[in-house]
């Protein structure tokens, strides 16, 4: 590009513009001057390099007043040639800057003069140029005693520069100005070590400018939050390299006492810091003022950058300072710690980073003075803990508890100092447990139910999921979900590093107190265990050794023991219709009772387990409580992984109690507990966990049998195993199905309920198993009646007791025995001999639920009809139409003309519902049964009535239905039936030989009749 | 106000599984070496399944003696070793270190009868088994392991005790000689000098067969139980002597077997009734009916922590802990 290679073509070329601006000084000719430049080659213009700054450093110095316009386009051409060439002389070098600094200082004053922000960012890049164009040696050269006051002077105009400007612009360029004088230049072409006398030589210069510099960049720092992040970074950078390097423990170990006697005049040697020890003290007091302020302010700043700069700030002054700035190791460890959560993952991963770093540099703990500070912090925070949980607001309680997080994470093991004093131990657990009160308002918590009973949900999925998550809870005291994870990770660095028999004692003890702690300690409690067994926590110290398997093991079943315990584990959830004995049906379910007392609201100090009437915040909090507690047990699971297995056999029971509860809220926990110890122990699914532990449940199961007003959820347990596993339980649990039957016995009156249900699930379990294991036979000898199969034994036995409950005084109990009686019959097909003389005794009271009982029951009991007639037929079909049909027929034929002339409101009454499921049962029932001719008959006619267009249309579908089915046992006859009712068409003889018929049904339009007729016998043809 | 009696406990834990009627159990190992003990259970199908008390679930399943019922187990105190002795006239020796679960050895029984075999072992190499013998009355004296016949023991002709109905050899402490406690069919107790092959003493204590009996040597006691209505405690003076002391009245009649707990403190007894009963060892205080089976218990056993063990005609074994030891 050049077209002046040699410094003699340069020379030539470059001489007349010089010689111009020597005699004219104006803008133009500097502009020329500059346009020449371009021209010419680096190497010429380094031969040329004092010619050209003659010219333009006369202009400079040429005195009387100038236009600004001129000095700029001088200094910027200046710059322009020492940005491509080198000053090689320190005279040059010195001169240099005087001149180009002074540009900005009005000669009265001893403020920057008011002059364009052009000019002024001119200066400071020419500056900057400068020192960059320097050579090394002649640039170490240059910071001696004797340029103190020079240098002091440029370093406070770009002070106030950086502190007064109001460009963005210069007041970077001012800072990074700063950083170029102070040699914390990063870039390249700067000299990158300095030896250690080097580093002291310039220690010593620098020391002279510490006030100056810390106090103004303070001032920027903790200036206008809206200056800009790029100038609080910038400046924060300058700060802490400056103190750092004047400071440096390295640096000032090496001074000596005496102050050497410097080379220099007079009033230079009086600018001289000597930095021996009261200096140090000095300064180090008041730095620690500035840094405190600096921390306070810059610690919640909106941007990221800046926080990450205090992040660098903190390591810089703790590492390189440890010793002099020792009284600002506690705001400085308080910041770090207070960003170990930041929101912003890059701050928290420098942190994280730092934290790692001065861990495994044993910054704190190696360090005495930093460790007390450490603790002294942590004690004074655990100290106005509570004070603060129940004053900030959320953004102030995460940064208090980050703050603490962050303690713990650096004290590391050393945090047992302070959880061993009483006192302070009392005032974490108390802030602890007051933050985390949960809010037990909630009606739903108690309203939502589950009531199917069955195969508990989720069991495929068990193996693949990883850790369940949580249920949403709300709590008294704050609202941002944050809030919980930082104190869940507070109790498990608590467990990991703390005492934890120590920590478990205490929690423990506050967890009996009283019921008003009892949801939070179970909390802490269960988040202790899951740190103690290193789960989820990031270990920092890494010769810190862990809770054994062992030890945890017995902790959990400790707490295990405690949780499961009657009087914590059996709490009212609900209202419990069964016990009340009100005949609710499942839609009424008490709700509305339970809505209407929600205003008496009071808050926990309801004792839990005393019986008067509960409210709803004690049944919310019941509820949270044993939520709680299984989702620890599935903390547990995970904390103690395969070895949770040997606590099976006290733990699963109690989990599977609830999993069959009727509150929601309890049902899902549990069976997420459960999916937990699936996950934990190895099993891929809840029916595969069941499967395999059902002798630990048969065992609680039977014993628990024993006391059954103790342990009332006894036989729910055993329904819920019985849904959630396969056959292959059978002969495990034969004894305790008798013990069952024997306790139903027992109570019949009472707990009918519960016990119907397991009968329900055993009957499921039973028919499930289709091939029924053949017996073997070869040893009993030939009079000898072979043994039964367990299971037709069981279901032989459990159609006994039905037999007595299908009399029940309770509805839901009469459907239910019959759904049961039902399977019953289904098991005992194959086995008449059996089947048989239960079907005879049965029959009186069946005969009662269909001809006097609720609609739902004589629907019921049609069903079971049905079953039994494809079962033994012949025994049924004469009992029938013996006991029942002549009723039935009866009942719907007086009932016809009432539900013909019924209104529209009718539908909603018993009698009508009754019609509908006698018409609804009758007909499949008598194909199964394949009655009789004038069987037949009696019902079709007891029906036919029903064909009116009169009734109501429910009645007449239903009616229809009865004569489909009557088709297709006997065709002809019901055409006939049909035709006598109504009939459609002149029924023309085949043969004019043969008599023409005429039917009774007439055609005429009035005929009420013809719609269903037509429908029907379009369906014969 | 009088308080209330205790409500009947219940068993710590039921172990089921054993598939058929259990008919002799032995507790194995938890005292020393190995933390926790095992039970070994013999069922009436001839299986012998070892339960780990830990998991409260069988670890193993031996099946030696084809299917007949398995009416003893004995461990050695040397090794881990086991007798069992089944309706198949077999006893066997297991092996059951490290995990293995053979047969090494057996010895042919020639009799019958429901009489479990004894042995006497110290901790040398050589032990010594006591078993029904050939004979209707005899008891048969093995060296072991060689089964070198050590001598036979034959009630006098004009004795006519009856069969062997359950043995102890044991020695007393101030004499090396073995002496061997028979009960037999007659109700009685006889005590054999074993070394000269003659009862020093007998004692009637039933007047049905003795079924079961176990006996204190220190306090040179022992209790026994028949198919009638009553205990008997007997004892044995510095003459060896065997003496009655008492009788103890019973609800109903049948004891199936005897145990006295390791610490002397207490002694259960297994039920026809299906009830397992406890009473104070010195003052023969009845303290507890244990009721949880619902058929005859045939077996009891003490661990040496006091764990109690019953084994019934229901299939299950009830697991107690009673008065614990300090």
């Amino acid at each position: 590009m050049a077209v002046f290679d040699t410094p003699e073509e340069a020379f030539g070329a470059l001489r007349p513009v010089c010689v111009q601006l020597t005699k004219t000084q104006t803008v133009e000719n500097v502009e020329h001057l500059q346009a020449q430049l371009q021209a010419v080659s680096d190497s010429a213009l380094q031969e040329l390099q004092q010619y050209i700054l003659f010219p333009l450093r006369f202009t400079l110095k040429t005195p009387g007043p100038k236009r600004e316009r001129l000095i700029q386009s001088v200094v910027e051409c200046l710059t322009f040639v020492l940005s491509s060439t080198c000053v090689k002389e320190q005279v040059l070098l010195q001169e240099l800057f005087s001149e180009i600094s002074a540009c900005l200082y009005s000669p009265k004053s001893q403020k920057p003069a008011a002059v364009s922000e052009e000019l002024k960012l001119a200066v400071i890049q020419g500056l900057s140029t400068l020192m960059h164009s320097a050579y090394g040696d002649i640039l170490l050269a240059f910071y001696e005693p004797s340029i103190l006051p020079r240098l002091g002077f440029a370093v406070s105009l770009l002070l106030d520069l950086a502190e007064q400007e109001k460009s963005k612009q210069i007041k970077i360029a001012a800072l990074k100005c700063l950083q170029v004088l102070l040699f914390q230049c990063d870039c390249q072409d700067h000299p990158r070590s300095l030896d250690e006398l080097e580093q002291k030589q310039l220690g010593d210069l620098f020391a002279s400018f510490l006030p100056g510099i810390s106090m103004a960049l303070a001032r920027v720092i903790t200036g206008d939050f809206k200056q800009g992040h790029g100038i609080i970074v910038s400046s924060l950078k300058t700060f802490y390299k400056t103190v750092s390097f004047i400071m440096a423990d390295e640096q000032l170990e090496r001074i000596s006492k005496v102050q050497p006697k410097p080379a220099v005049e007079h009033r230079v040697a009086e600018l001289m810091v000597h930095r021996e020890a009261k200096w140090v003290k000095n300064t180090s007091d008041k730095l620690t003022i500035l840094i405190k302020k600096i921390i306070e302010c810059v610690s919640g700043h909106p941007h990221w950058k800046v926080r990450l700069a205090l992040i660098e700030l903190v390591e810089a002054l703790l590492l390189k300072c440890s010793q002099s700035l020792v009284g600002s190791a506690g705001p400085l460890l308080k910041a770090l710690v207070g960003l170990v959560n930041d929101e912003s993952p890059e701050v928290q991963a420098q942190c994280s980073k730092v934290l790692r770093h001065f861990a495994d540099q044993k910054v704190v703990v190696g360090n005495r003075a930093f460790a007390d500070i450490l603790s002294e912090n942590l004690h004074s925070l655990a100290t106005s803990l509570p004070r603060l949980m129940s004053s900030q607001d959320d953004q102030g309680k995460f940064s208090t508890l980050s703050l603490l997080l962050g303690y713990l994470k650096l004290l590391g093991p050393r945090v047992n100092f302070v959880l061993n004093s009483v006192t302070h131990l009392q005032r974490l657990s108390k802030a602890l447990i007051q933050v985390l009160e949960l809010d037990v308002t909630d009606i739903k918590v108690v309203e939502e139910r589950c009531w199917n009973s069955g195969p508990l949900g989720a069991s495929e999925t068990a193996a693949t999921q990883p850790r369940s998550p949580m249920q949403r809870r709300y709590f008294r005291f704050f609202t941002d979900e944050r809030l919980f994870l930082l104190l869940q990770q507070v109790c498990q660095l608590l467990g990991f590093y703390g005492d934890v028999y120590l920590l478990i004692d205490h929690f423990m003890e506050l967890y009996r107190e009283s019921v008003v702690y009892r949801k939070q300690a179970a909390m802490i409690l269960n988040e202790l265990v899951a740190g103690a067994a290193g789960l989820e926590v990031e270990n920092l110290h890494e010769n810190h050794i862990k809770t054994s398997t062992e030890e945890l093991r017995e902790i959990v079943t400790s707490i295990l023991e405690e949780y499961t315990s009657q009087e914590n584990w059996y709490l009212t959830t609900c209202i419990e219709s069964e016990e009340v004995g009100e005949e609710l049906t499942m839609k009424q379910s008490g709700l509305q009772a339970i809505t209407s007392g929600a205003h008496t609201c009071q808050v926990t100090s309801f004792p839990a387990f005393s019986k008067p009437s509960p409210t709803i915040c004690s049944m919310n909090s019941n509820i949270w409580q044993i939520c709680i507690q299984l989702e620890g047990i599935g903390r547990f699971a995970y904390a103690l992984g395969k070895d949770f297995r040997l606590l099976l056999m006290t733990a699963l029971y109690p989990v599977l109690e609830k999993a069959g509860d009727q509150t929601l809220l309890i049902s899902q926990a549990a069976t997420s507990a459960m999916m937990d110890i699936c996950h934990t122990c190895g099993y891929y699914s809840l029916q595969h966990l069941i499967n395999q532990n059902s002798d630990y449940l048969v065992n609680g199961i039977s014993l628990n049998l024993r006391h059954l007003s103790l342990h009332p959820h006894t036989p729910k347990v055993l329904e819920v195993m019985l849904w959630n596993s396969d056959a292959s339980l059978l002969p495990l649990v034969a004894d305790v199905v008798q013990d069952v039957l024997a306790t139903l016995d027992q109570f019949y009156d009472k707990r009918a309920a519960s016990f119907v249900g397991v009968l329900h699930a055993l009957l499921a379990a039973l028919e499930e198993q289709s091939d029924p294991p053949k017996v073997d036979e070869s040893d009993t000898g030939p009079d000898v009646e072979p043994p039964l199969p367990v299971q037709i034994q069981i279901a032989t036995d459990v159609m006994e007791r039905c037999i007595h409950m299908l009399s029940d005084k309770n509805l839901k109990i009469r459907l239910k025995v019959l759904d049961v009686l039902n399977l019953c019959v289904v098991v005992l097909q194959s086995h008449k001999n059996q089947l048989l003389p239960l079907a005879h005794r049965a029959w009186p009271p069946l005969v009662h639920r269909l001809t006097n009982d609720d609609p739902l029951v004589v629907l019921r009991a049609f069903k079971v009809l049905r079953t039994l007639g494809g079962k033994c037929g012949d025994f049924l079909r004469s009992r029938f139409c013996k006991d029942i049909l002549p009723k039935l027929a009866g009942s719907l034929v007086t009932q016809a003309p009432v539900s013909a002339r019924a209104g529209p409101v009718y539908s909603h009454t018993l009698a009508f519902k009754l019609q509908l499921a006698v018409l609804q049962g009758l007909g499949p029932l008598c194909e199964r049964l394949d009655l009789g001719d004038s069987d037949l008959n009696k019902v079709a006619d007891a029906c036919l009535i029903y064909l009116s267009a009169k009734q109501p249309m429910k009645l007449q579908e239903a009616a229809r239905r009865v004569f489909l089915h009557l088709m297709k046992v006997d065709p002809d006859s019901t055409w006939f039936l049909l035709n006598e009712l109504y009939c459609p068409e002149q029924l023309t003889p085949p043969h004019p030989s043969l008599h023409p018929v005429q039917l009774r049904g007439t055609m005429g339009q009035g005929n009420p009749y013809a719609a269903n007729v037509l429908c029907l016998l379009q369906e014969l043809q | 106000m009088a308080a209330s009696p205790l409500p009947p406990p219940d068993p710590c834990f039921v172990l089921r599984g054993a598939q058929s009627a259990v008919h002799a159990l032995h507790f194995f190992g938890g005292a020393q070496g190995q933390v926790h003990p095992l039970l070994l259970s013999g069922s009436l199908s001839g299986l012998v399944h070892i339960w780990s008390l830990q998991t409260r679930r069988a670890v193993a399943t031996l099946d030696g003696h084809g299917g007949q019922c398995v009416t003893w187990l004995q461990t050695l105190p040397q090794g881990r070793q086991l007798l069992s002795q089944g309706r198949d006239l077999k006893l066997c020796l297991w092996d059951l270190a490290e995990g293995r679960n053979t047969v090494v050895d057996s010895v042919p029984l020639e009799s019958m009868g429901f009489c479990r075999s004894s042995i006497l072992a110290g901790g040398q190499e050589r032990w010594m088994l006591a078993m029904p013998g050939r004979g209707n009355d005899e008891v048969q004296i093995l060296e072991m392991p060689s089964k070198t016949s050590v001598c036979t023991l034959k009630p006098e002709a004009d004795a006519k005790p009856g069969m062997p109905m359950c043995l102890e050899l044991w020695q007393a402490d101030s004499s090396p000689r073995p002496l061997l406690l028979a009960g037999y069919e007659d109700g009685s107790v006889a005590l054999w000098d074993v070394s000269e092959r003659k009862v020093c003493s007998r004692v009637a204590c039933h007047t049905e067969p003795v079924m079961g009996f176990d006996f204190d040597s220190q306090k040179a006691r022992g209790v026994s139980g028949s198919a009638e209505k009553a205990l008997a405690v007997w004892s044995l003076d510095e003459q060896q002597a065997l003496q009655m002391c008492r009788t103890h009245e019973l609800t109903n009649p049948g004891i199936a077997d005897v145990k006295i707990r390791p610490d002397r403190k207490i002694l259960a007894t297994a039920g026809w009734d299906h009830r397992v009963r406890v009473f104070h060892w010195r003052t023969m205080k009845p303290l507890a009916v244990l009721s949880f089976h619902s058929a005859t218990i045939h077996c009891v056993a003490f661990a040496t922590d006091g764990l109690l063990a019953a084994g019934s005609g229901d299939q299950r074994i009830s697991i107690w802990s009673l008065y614990p030891i300090a």
